[in-house]
């Protein structure tokens, strides 16, 4: 069992920006309409935005708010299917042999948008780059409390995917739209008290217990807004308890 | 600038996203690389594969005169126009 706090969040969805949207969209919940929206990343100069992919911008725009620039912070990247949009376009390349970018190909990893924010904010320490299956999230948050229980005063973690090409469609069912969450788990930036504090519990079962969304997005909706109940999430045989601690 | 350099400075701007620069901020001796338009070596790579494919011609990666045809614009386009006429003869 172990205890997170989470001192902060941010989300982000088409259409879907500010506190206010997230608010709304907590209370009624909706599929935003897509059209390759991708917040802008003003706070970094055109020339260091440039190799940005979509998923990339998404993920340093929830991130950057939750780190300090005087401060180093482990960073755990999770992403269940990763830059899908860049697969099949390389894919599409080879396929009608064509020379592949350098560029697209040097950032074809997955660890690539946690090397991007270690380069865009200076950060030194570690960083995780995860794929897990329908509880990527969960993985996320273990990831970091492990990094918290080693010593480190706060974690940032991101959780994004992405819409991907129409091809995956018989494959990937669990993307409505695409989004990125970012917590700040330990402790907060300013010293005030955490947004929230949970203890999560795995145990066994096959028990399913459905969600309406990705659970990343579910855990937005249900812990971060409204009246704080446990939260129970079941992957095949991983059930996940999460107990809101008072 | 002529019209093979303006091509060539457009080229540069699509294929490298530099989204804040137009043709006319680059001029044919401005250097691509640290100073002047502020390059690195992916972008030489990136650069080479887009003028490949754009002008029909061929870059040898170990050629030693490389860093010297990536100099400017106006040394690019000297270049693209010397690849053409060889490849054409």
């Amino acid at each position: 069992m172990i205890d997170l706090r989470i001192a902060d969040w941010r989300a982000w969805a088409p259409g879907l920006d500010s506190s206010e949207a997230w608010q709304s969209w907590a209370n009624a919940p909706w599929t935003p309409d897509e059209h390759d929206e991708q917040p802008d990343c003003g706070f970094l100069p055109a020339m260091q935005r440039r190799r940005l992919s979509r998923m990339a911008r998404i993920a340093l725009h929830v991130a950057w708010p939750l780190c300090g620039d005087e401060e180093q912070l482990p960073f755990v990247f999770a992403s269940r299917h990763g830059e899908t949009t860049r697969t099949y376009a390389m894919l599409g390349d080879v396929a009608d042999q064509q020379p592949l970018s350098p560029t697209q190909f040097g950032l074809s990893v997955h660890n690539a948008i946690a090397g991007q924010w270690s380069i865009l904010r200076g950060q030194r320490g570690e960083a995780v780059a995860i794929a897990g299956e329908g509880d990527t999230f969960e993985h996320a948050m273990l990831e970091a409390a492990t990094l918290l229980d080693q010593g480190a005063p706060a974690v940032i973690v991101v959780i994004a995917e992405e819409r991907p090409p129409a091809p995956y469609a018989g494959w990937i069912d669990d993307i409505p739209f695409s989004y990125a969450v970012a917590l700040r788990v330990g402790a907060s930036r300013t010293g005030t008290a955490p947004a929230s504090r949970w203890q999560l519990q795995l145990i066994s079962s096959t028990n399913e217990v459905k969600t309406d969304w990705p659970f990343a997005l579910d855990f937005v909706r249900r812990a971060l807004h409204g009246p704080t109940t446990s939260l129970v999430h079941t992957w095949k045989t991983r059930q996940w308890i999460w107990q809101p601690i008072p | 600038m002529n019209d093979l350099e303006r091509d060539i400075a457009q080229l540069i701007i699509d294929t490298l996203s530099l989204e804040d620069i137009e043709v006319s901020d680059i001029t044919p001796s401005m250097p691509l690389f640290g100073e002047g338009l502020g390059l690195d070596s992916i972008d030489a790579l990136e650069l080479a594969l887009a003028l490949q494919k754009r002008y029909s011609i061929q870059i040898a990666s170990d050629s030693r005169d490389a860093r010297q045809h990536f100099t400017n614009v106006a040394s690019l386009a000297a270049f693209v126009e010397a690849q053409q006429t060889a490849c054409a003869s």
